[in-house]
């Protein structure tokens, strides 16, 4: 990047700051919309509803905790510590991915592993497969080309008149 | 009378699937004819007699004998006839004992087609068919009856299976009053028809299984056993599919969350033998065609029917918390054990005929590019699809409990990080795939064909960035993926006719025609691939695009959302046929100015639980889906709605259609050779009608 | 197509029969047997309802005054275990009886502990303000009380003795005729 380019991100990121800043001062109980609170909501499940969303569970206890977000925000809490907050009061259950450490590695990075697995047995499967072909190749060699009789007759087929 | 009937033609075909069981299995050791034949009638007697249980409770049912205690806790006198015939898969005992009846179906047709043409399987194909149903008929017989009955003894009120001691009717009509009525959840016309179709296709599998287990058995190993069960696993996933696709449905109307798929457990707990049902599905021609994969394929074969044994355990035990799900229950240990022991047996049988060197491919891998090489890679995507839903659903939640005692969830967050790769290495592959050739290809040919397909992406990729005014790179990276699977198969059709008319100067249509007589399984094979293509298409649009808002209007009050105007009019208050509380909004929506059209987005308010139920406006590019969330408690002056505009969401249930149709192009019996094959190559036919 | 022949000898396809499972089969196996395992103990642990005698499982409440309350240090008394939550409706029904039977007991060794579940602080306190609770109520920090009594919902109350093991448990709103009923059998008992 050219130093007038990073001067200019500069400038715009600390503008955006000020502006974020002035707008957190006069604003300490600002009005909060359904949508922020929803957008927050989305990222949870309350206990009582069975994996819905909070965001849209009907529940006397969603609205309640839904009316709790909303109070947050209001009192200049962002999302993250408001998820947090939850977290800390009712469990790593309340979020669609837990944000303890050891629970999100062993969500996350657990099918990565298992997926890094069948895919390292795939490949060994593969390669003893495939080991085993000279022996049988002159077997195979014979029928190889007819075994693809229907392909070979479509691009025959094609080729017919042209 | 009902109930007597039901119970004795229950136990009876209890006896007579265990008498199945044992005779067969002996029948089919000592080689007698005789017992076989007596082993295939008792375990086709099985059919009617579920046919007539069933009857008997769907009979009680709609003649509302409230005394029966499965009647009374489903229905009540409010209920429309209607629904009271779907109650009949309403809750667990109903739903179980129509299972069943699937079941014996599934197990008569099997046995009346594949009699003569499997005859060396068929003793072992009675003993695994009508253990599995010996299994749910003793769950429904023991544990979950639905023809207990409610009696008064001394003045206490018990339900029982027997009449008990002393035991006096209780008054019609206090009965009639007490009774529950239909969960409201299940109120709606999804409910018609896809709970049946979803057990249709979990019971479906039991065939491919039997005659999986029957080959392993009895040791005939040929590729005999693999083209019953190609045919029986098509049509269970053909309803499957159809039953996921309908739940979806249900889900989008009913459930009010402006969606079709929420991950949640049970819903994957019914697209997890999908996953290992299709992976088979593409496998299986290896097998076929070139005599390999063969341990593989049984593996798929056994573990999509432990996938239907696992998911229908695990929504009907408990063991999830769900919407979809079952109450918790007592049949939770004798499913788990079934389960445990279906799947230790079969992969121990496989296992043991595997080492004795039973299993052997008749065709060396010749070529890392090659169908094989691709057919091998999509197993492996799904196989990983498979285990990372299987681990976010039932695997993290419940090791995590386990082990570190703490109840986690996971929800869409995870889902949307883990399976969109695979889901993309997919489609990649849906594309590829069909271009290559078995034993070996080039990449030049392969490039070559695929010039056409990606242009053609290429340009649908270019509409939806000028149509639908976005950017977003993911998405279009998908598009471009998703279309080209969609183009290819079209392509390659349009190859095909274009060849027909070179060669023997057809006309396009009946050349189209033509192809799709003579090579159903080929060009079906495409349909599905463009109904899974338009399905993906909108899955994406609905998934990313997604917008959604809230707000509160007072009568009279406009919101402008996604280039449409929604205008609250007013409020309305009814009560319906069957007695629930309507409190509905009443909407008109608008675009340009002009009045599209007159929403009701409304609460339903069922003596046990509210319902919301949306208000939808479809059209081909976008649904505007509007539900009522709050409303002001006297005069409604106004009310709160949360709108969604869910892009291209159509799409997803218009894909359902292409698939189903693809899928009956290629399941449907094909008896006669073409003309010019039994001339020409008499030799080949037998390899051709099933290409 | 029209195989009628009756044999069941397996063909022998066998070129050379191994003795014993390869690895590869014994692990499978034994990751299938470590799976069922681990469902099996998932199940056990769900069909596991609310505890209804034996000893009362021990914890701590932070009360929302401040104070923290062990269960165990208050051998000796009766305890009401009382699950609720501020958006339940039944548990409004009986804040009032349990408050009065709390007057009317708390001098004769009764101790009465709330437990708010998936409550909101601001909504805990607003309840117990507005029925005049005086007994020790708490916020069930992380659901782990609820764990622990493996209540379903609420209200769910728990009736322990003087030696610390629950003789009752109630899965419906109390009322303040069984509620007293209760405590003076336990209390008989316990004399």
């Amino acid at each position: 990047m050219k130093p007038i380019l990073i001067r200019a991100a500069l400038l715009i990121l600390i503008l955006t700051a000020a502006a974020g800043l002035a707008g957190a001062q006069d604003t300490t109980r600002r009005t909060v919309t359904a949508d922020e609170v929803n957008a927050i909501a989305k990222q949870m499940y309350c206990p009582v509803c069975e994996n819905i969303p909070l965001d849209v569970c009907g529940t006397a206890a969603c609205a309640q905790w839904r009316d709790e977000i909303r109070i947050q925000l209001e009192s200049g809490s962002t999302p993250d510590e408001i998820i947090r907050d939850f977290v800390a009061r009712y469990g790593d259950r309340v979020v669609g991915t837990p944000q303890d450490p050891t629970l999100r590695a062993l969500s996350l990075v657990t099918p990565w592993i298992a997926a890094g697995l069948v895919v390292a047995l795939a490949l060994y499967l593969l390669l003893r497969w495939w080991r085993q072909r000279p022996a049988l190749a002159t077997a195979a060699g014979a029928t190889q080309p007819a075994d693809d009789d229907y392909r070979a007759r479509l691009e025959r087929d094609l080729q017919a008149r042209r | 009378m009902l109930s007597e009937i039901g119970l004795i033609t229950l136990l009876l075909s209890f006896v007579a699937a265990v008498y199945a069981v044992a005779v067969a299995a002996y029948g089919g050791r000592v080689h007698s004819e005789r017992l076989i034949l007596s082993a295939r009638n008792a375990a086709l007697s099985t059919f009617p007699l579920l046919l007539v249980a069933t009857g008997a409770l769907l009979i009680a049912l709609m003649t509302q004998q409230y005394q029966n205690s499965y009647v009374w806790s489903v229905s009540d006198p409010n209920t429309p006839p209607f629904y009271r015939f779907t109650a009949l898969w309403g809750s667990q005992k109903g739903s179980l004992l129509f299972w069943c009846f699937l079941m014996s179906a599934f197990a008569a047709g099997a046995l009346v087609i594949n009699w003569r043409s499997h005859r060396r399987l068929m003793p072992y194909v009675i003993a695994y068919s009508m253990a599995t149903l010996a299994f749910f008929v003793g769950l429904v017989l023991f544990y979950e009856n639905p023809f207990e009955r409610w009696w008064l003894v001394g003045g206490e009120a018990v339900r029982t299976v027997l009449i008990p001691d002393g035991a006096v009717a209780p008054s019609a009509a206090r009965l009639a009053e007490t009774a529950n009525g239909l969960n409201p959840l299940l109120r709606h016309f999804g409910m018609i028809i896809h709970p049946p179709m979803l057990y249709l296709g979990f019971v479906g599998f039991v065939i491919p299984f039997a005659f999986a287990m029957a080959a392993l058995a009895s040791g005939d190993l040929s590729t005999n056993w693999i083209k019953a069960t190609r045919r029986w696993t098509l049509i269970a996933w053909l309803f499957l599919s159809l039953g996921l696709l309908l739940g979806g449905r249900w889900a989008y109307d009913v459930l009010g969350w402006g969606g079709y798929w929420g991950w949640d457990p049970v819903e994957n707990a019914a697209f997890l033998p999908w996953l290992i049902g299709t992976a088979f599905l593409h496998s299986v021609m290896i097998q076929e065609k070139r005599g390999m994969l063969k341990v593989w394929n049984m593996f798929l074969v056994l573990g999509t029917f432990s996938a239907v044994i696992f998911g229908t355990f695990a929504t009907r035990s408990g063991l999830i918390d769900s919407v979809h799900s079952f109450a918790r229950s007592e049949i939770g240990f004798p499913m788990f054990f079934f389960w445990a022991a279906v799947t230790v047996i079969s992969v121990g049988l496989l296992l043991w005929r595997w080492n004795r060197g039973e299993l052997k491919d008749d065709h060396p891998f010749v070529n890392i590019l090659s169908r094989e090489s691709l057919f091998v890679l999509n197993n492996v995507v799904f196989v990983l699809l498979f285990v990372a839903i299987f681990w976010g659903s039932f695997g993290a939640p419940v090791i995590s409990e386990i082990v570190m005692n703490e109840n986690i969830t996971l929800g869409r967050d995870y889902f949307l990080q883990v399976t969109p790769p695979l889901f993309v290495a997919l489609y990649i592959l849906m594309g590829i795939a069909p271009l290559s050739a078995w034993g070996a290809t080039s990449l030049r040919r392969l490039g070559r064909s695929l010039i056409v397909p990606l242009v053609l992406a290429a340009v649908f990729v270019a509409f939806i960035v000028i149509v639908g005014h976005t950017a977003e790179p993911a998405a279009l990276f998908g598009y471009g993926i998703v279309s080209l699977a969609g183009f290819v198969a079209l392509y390659e059709t349009y190859r095909g006719v274009v060849a027909r008319q070179r060669s023997l100067g057809e006309n396009p249509l009946r050349a189209l025609a033509a192809l799709f007589t003579r090579s159903r399984r080929r060009y079906g094979g495409y349909v599905v691939h463009l109904g899974i293509t338009v399905i993906g298409i909108g899955v994406i649009g609905s998934t990313v695009f997604q917008q959604e808002t809230q707000r509160t209007l007072a009568v009279g009050d406009s919101l402008e959302f996604g280039g449409y105007t929604m205008r609250y009019d007013g409020f309305t208050n009814a009560i319906a046929d069957d007695g629930r509380r309507m409190e509905i909004a009443d909407i008109t929506l608008l675009r340009d100015g002009r009045e599209l059209a007159r929403l009701r987005p409304r609460h339903d308010i069922y003596p046990t639980m509210p319902m919301t139920i949306a208000g939808a406006y479809s059209t081909l590019e976008n649904d505007f889906y509007v539900l009522l969330v709050g409303w002001e408690a006297n005069n409604a002056n106004s009310a709160t709605f949360k709108v969604y505009i869910n892009p291209l969401i159509n799409l997803v249930w218009w894909g359902g259609l292409i698939l189903i149709l693809g899928t009956l192009i290629g399941t449907w019996p094909t008896e006669t050779v073409p003309a010019h094959l039994r001339e020409a190559a008499p030799a080949r036919s037998r390899a051709r009608a099933s290409a | 197509m029209t195989d009628l022949d009756l044999s069941f000898e397996p063909e022998n396809t066998a070129s050379k029969p191994r003795r014993g499972l390869s690895l590869g089969s014994i692990v499978l196996i034994a990751g299938i047997l470590l799976t069922a395992a681990v469902f099996g103990i998932a199940l056990a642990r769900q069909n596991q309802t609310q505890p209804q005698s034996g000893p009362a499982p021990d914890f701590t409440l932070t009360t929302l005054d401040g104070d923290t309350i062990r269960l165990s240090d208050l051998r000796g008394k009766v305890v009401v275990i009382n699950f609720w939550a501020s958006w339940c409706g039944p548990c409004r029904v009986e804040a009032p009886a349990l408050q009065k039977v709390y007057e009317r007991y708390r001098d004769r060794g009764v101790e009465f502990l709330g437990v708010a579940w998936t409550d909101t602080e601001r909504g805990a306190r607003a309840f117990i303000a507005e029925f005049n609770q005086t007994y020790p109520n708490g916020l069930d920090l992380g659901t782990k009380l609820a764990e622990l009594y493996r209540i379903q919902g609420v209200p769910e109350t728990f009736i322990v003795n003087q030696n610390g093991q629950i003789v009752q448990f109630i899965m419906q709103p109390i009322t303040e005729q069984s509620l007293s009923a209760i405590l003076d059998r336990v209390l008989a008992n316990g004399a």
